[in-house]
């Protein structure tokens, strides 16, 4: 069976870090969200991919290529411009055979274990189409509602009327026919027609997932998915490469990656990750859930909690990271705090485009994009977002939310 | 309790004979093994563990042969080791023996043998048979009359299969209180506990009964009586359920499956007979006395039903849990005992009705299982067509006997004028709207309970609230927490607050209440005051509400919605199966075959 991946998706909400990468190339826990789906599609055998690449779709190629270092063979379809989910899987059309079965996947959710197992057992079992389900927990509005009848899927409502429900949401994991191409069409690209046509026959399955399942949103759900997979792992892996220095303190499942060098009076408290030649600096304290890309470099008496750094980044000296997401190649000055709570400890609230979401996090810190620039001596107030490229002179304060 | 499979082929039936045994896994599932007749000698391999566990081990589904049979095993008599598993042998090797049941009279057995020059592997009772039939199999050369003669020696409860090397085409079984069917497939026929062992290769069953054996060949059958030794012509049931069904399909855990399913089983309640129902409502009607009889979930459907038959029909049944029925038992000629079971299976609910039979009792029972014990045993069954249940925690067939006594207490009520024909249609309307009432809140609520079960899921104990007929449901919801979970929940009537339970609320101390609907006055004001007692004392309370007052009350709450009083405890019940699954997951709990609980606990 062969995967239909969509990673077209804009990302609206999920800036600064989709202004640069698409959301599938989000890093988590050391890897990117594809490369999750990836390694999932491939442990049960599908290893033939159509990749539909929307936005900054380039750099995803770049890095995929033929797919052949992910053990996967991957072809690209390029969607121009941002049309929705139905255009993006109808421009794969011509790439699968009439007649077959094939697997459609939302690129940019992230889940604890492997989804398509299920789907692909409950394929086995019912020999018709599948949508994955799951529950998310409230609030569900922005995913729609699934109504089933025993396994049996009698209702999609793309946008749901009720509200405060806690219902069954589309996983973004399918199972479909070929022929859902020619139905997409002769319903005029209109998802919601889709799925009343599939409701509509009694062969329409859900697969029910029950681990964990995020689907990177907002910039704080970052740090959620950062967290769930981190969570599943259970023993520490560190590579023969990495040097680490007598009076390093290890505890707990730490991953550190070839190339790494840890200097002396560091501890490092699992779960956390250490990328590819990075340097942790002395007396530096890499607190649970931390996440450092490739050639991080941090320096002396640095505490970092909670945060994913993509990577190509410095945190100078006596700096605190926590709660936060740091983009690529971010220069961090020296004695900059991230504050991450408010002072009544009211959750957090970040401007995204202009507009104020509450985050619901009491403990949330800065959204840093690629290539910023922090000076020296700066306080970064909780829920700031710093768009790519911006410059903080030395010494400032930065406002942010609430 | 034990799970048998055996199979006779002109095909190889590793494959079959593995399945068997994984279906039926949640009878047992300590250790298993399977015996092959191959090259006139029988192979034997078995160990401790669940069946894929021991198949890692034992390779237990690569033998080459087409006679077999497979034990999975859940101790009763020795400990849980290698030597006890099953498959048993005889000294020669040329008997090998599977059985469920308890042998009685094993040590005498076992003594005598020994002094005859048997030599003994294990402690079980099981590896007695296998000897005792060599013994008898050496003075008489014959297989048959070993193994009727071995079976006339035995006193106690067996179901049991045997293969041999001196009738290499044929398996050898035997029931005597415990279950044990025949599968009759094309070019195979097979032997199962239960049609598990074989549902995905043949719906045509023939049941057998106390004191028949019956001899399997690939491409014959015939059933016996022990006593006489007359050929027993025996009706084949065809078994009506979707072998589909019995499968996960979609689901992570059987249990989710079944929730799920429940607006299914209970339309399937509705739709049975009027004229069923009214013949049970027969016997209660004649009787002086009524006694509702369940065990564990079955015993707090009985209370339940207790409830429903004094307020629909102002009739006072009694209420007993089957393990004490003996205790306690007087009945007589002018008795009914009512039974409740999914398996109609359990031990101790078929003692209690022999017990019964026995004082001259009429009997009769609510069961899921066609074919069952108890379903033969009683004057008078209804089948509740509940469709299998796979997880040991009973769900949906638990709800649907609830049903079912609604039912009969609508229809007692009209005929002892409690309520009038009219009252009783609109119930009906009630009953009717239920399954989509269910099918709303699994669809709409299920993400909301989720994320209260994994936020409470840190909590080591639980008190189950209820007043009235939310009672029974909170005692039955209380039970699937703990099941399922291992977490300790207690379902008591809130009026017990005050009678000690009060000093132990503190904020550790979670309580769920479930509270009626306020158009219910008195109960729900009376229900209220116990939430403010546990609040008062700083308790954290959980609420299964109707309506969204009193929001300062409840640290967290689901709200319901109903449409009809009669069927509204149903909905926090669901609600309460939910909790417990989701907070058996937040957990890693082993969801469809919980530590130390079985589906039907067939032992005393």
């Amino acid at each position: 069976m062969k995967a239909l991946i969509l990673t077209g998706g804009a990302g609206r909400t999920l800036v600064p870090f989709s202004s640069t990468r698409p959301k599938a190339m989000t890093l988590v826990a050391g890897g990117t969200l594809l490369e999750r789906t990836l390694a999932h599609l491939r442990e049960v055998g599908v290893s033939d991919a159509v990749v539909v690449l929307g936005q900054n779709g380039e750099k995803l190629r770049r890095f995929y290529g033929d797919g052949s270092e992910f053990g996967m063979r991957l072809s690209y379809v390029e969607q121009e411009r941002p049309r929705g989910i139905a255009d993006a899987i109808l421009s794969a059309r011509q790439r699968f055979i009439p007649g077959e079965y094939f697997t459609l996947v939302y690129g940019d959710v992230l889940t604890s274990g492997n989804p398509f197992h299920l789907a692909l057992q409950s394929f086995n079992s019912f020999k018709g189409p599948i949508a994955g389900v799951c529950l998310p927990g409230p609030p569900t509005g922005r995913y729609g509602n699934v109504y089933m009848r025993g396994t049996r899927i009698t209702k999609i409502v793309e946008k749901p009327a009720k509200e405060g429900l806690g219902n069954y949401v589309l996983a973004g994991v399918f199972v479909l026919p070929t022929e859902a191409f020619t139905w997409l069409d002769e319903v005029g690209g209109d998802m919601q027609r889709l799925f009343d046509r599939l409701s509509e026959s009694p062969s329409f399955h859900a697969s029910l997932w029950e681990e964990g399942w995020i689907d990177v949103e907002y910039p704080w759900d970052i740090l959620a998915a950062n967290r769930m997979v981190m969570d599943t792992w259970e023993e520490a892996r560190i590579s023969k490469d990495a040097v680490i220095d007598n009076n390093v303190t290890i505890s707990g499942p730490v991953r550190i990656e070839r190339g790494s060098r840890i200097k002396s009076g560091a501890v490092l408290a699992g779960p956390c990750y250490i990328g590819r030649d990075s340097y942790v600096g002395n007396n530096v304290l890499v607190r649970t859930h931390s996440a450092l890309g490739p050639r991080s470099v941090i320096g002396y008496g640095v505490e970092l909690k909670n945060c994913v750094l993509f990577g190509h980044s410095t945190v100078g000296r006596l700096s605190f990271v926590g709660d936060s997401v740091i983009g690529e190649s971010v220069d961090i000055g020296s004695g900059t705090m991230t504050i991450n709570e408010n002072m009544d400890r009211s959750p957090v609230h970040v401007d995204i485009r202009g507009e104020n979401f509450n985050s619901g996090l009491a403990k949330l810190g800065a959204f840093m994009g690629d290539d910023v620039k922090v000076g020296a001596s700066n306080t970064i107030a909780a829920g700031t977002v710093l768009a790519t490229g911006t410059t903080i002179a030395h010494n400032a304060t930065i406002g942010g939310g609430r | 309790m034990c799970g048998i499979a055996g199979v006779a082929s002109f095909h190889r039936i590793d494959d079959r004979l593995f399945d068997g045994i994984h279906h039926l896994e949640y009878r047992g599932y300590d250790s298993c093994g399977v015996a092959f007749l191959t090259n006139a000698h029988i192979e034997v391999r078995k160990d401790i563990g669940t069946v894929d566990e021991v198949n890692n081990k034992e390779s237990i589904r690569d033998l080459n042969g087409m006679v077999g049979i497979a034990h999975t095993r859940w101790a009763t008599h020795g400990r849980v080791t290698r030597e006890n598993a099953h498959p048993h042998q005889s000294c020669t090797g040329d008997f090998a023996v599977v059985h469920n049941g308890i042998i009685a009279n094993y040590k005498a057995l076992k003594e005598e043998l020994r002094k005859a020059g048997h030599i003994f592997h294990s402690e079980t009772d099981t590896e007695v048979i296998a000897h005792l039939i060599e013994d008898n199999f050496a003075k008489s050369g014959d297989v048959e009359r070993a193994f009727v003669d071995a079976l006339q020696k035995l006193v106690g409860s067996y179901a049991l299969a045997m293969i041999s090397t001196h009738e290499q085409d044929h398996i050898f079984c035997a029931r005597h209180e415990s279950p044990l069917i025949l599968g009759l497939g094309s070019e195979s026929n097979y032997v199962g506990s239960d049609f598990n062992a074989f549902i995905d290769y043949t719906k045509n069953t023939v049941i057998l009964d106390d004191g028949e054996y019956s001899i399997l060949s690939k491409d014959s059958y015939s059933v016996k009586n022990l006593r006489s030794g007359e050929v027993v012509d025996k009706p084949v049931t065809v078994i009506p359920w979707d072998p589909e069904l019995s499968k996960k399909g979609g689901y992570a855990h059987y249990m989710l499956k079944e929730i799920h399913e429940q607006p299914l089983s209970v339309r399937a309640a509705l739709n049975i007979a009027k004229d069923e129902i009214g013949g049970l409502a027969d016997l209660v009607g004649t009787a002086r006395r009524t006694t509702l009889l369940g065990v564990g979930t079955t015993y707090y459907v009985a209370l339940y039903g207790q409830y429903i038959l004094a307020q629909l029909a102002d009739l006072d049944v009694s209420v007993v849990s089957s393990d004490e029925f003996r205790h306690i038992d007087r009945t007589d000629c002018t008795s009914l005992v009512l039974a409740i079971s999914q398996s109609g299976e359990t031990y101790d609910t078929l003692t209690s009705l022999r017990h019964a039979k026995e004082r001259g009792a009429k009997t009769a029972a609510i069961v899921n299982v066609v074919g069952s014990s108890m379903a033969r045993m009683v004057d008078r069954v209804i089948l509740q067509g509940s469709g299998p249940e796979v997880c040991v925690v009973s769900t949906k067939a638990a709800l649907v006997q609830m049903i079912l006594l609604t039912r009969l207490g609508l229809e007692l009520g009209v005929r002892r004028k409690v309520i009038t024909p009219k009252q009783r249609s609109e119930y009906e309307v009630a009953l009717a709207a239920l399954p989509g009432e269910i099918e709303t809140l699994v669809n709409e609520k299920s993400g909301l309970v989720r994320a209260s079960a994994y936020r409470h899921a840190h909590t080591t104990n639980w008190l189950f609230l209820g007043r009235g007929i939310y009672y029974p449901i909170a005692l039955e919801a209380a039970l699937k927490m703990k099941e399922v979970t291992y977490v300790h929940a207690e379902g008591m009537p809130g009026g017990f607050l005050k009678h000690g339970t009060l000093s132990l609320v503190d904020d550790k101390l979670y309580t769920l209440v479930m509270v009626p609907p306020a158009s219910n006055t008195e109960l729900y004001q009376m229900t209220m005051s116990s939430v403010e007692e546990v609040k008062a004392r700083g308790g954290f309370v959980y609420g299964l509400t109707f309506d969204d007052q009193h929001g300062e009350l409840f640290d967290d709450r689901l709200v319901l919605t109903h449409s009809n009083e009669l069927t509204a405890p149903f909905l926090p019940l669901v609600g309460s199966q939910l909790l417990a699954y989701f907070t058996a997951t937040a957990l890693k709990r082993n969801v469809d075959k919980p530590r130390s609980l079985a589906k039907s606990v067939t032992v005393a």
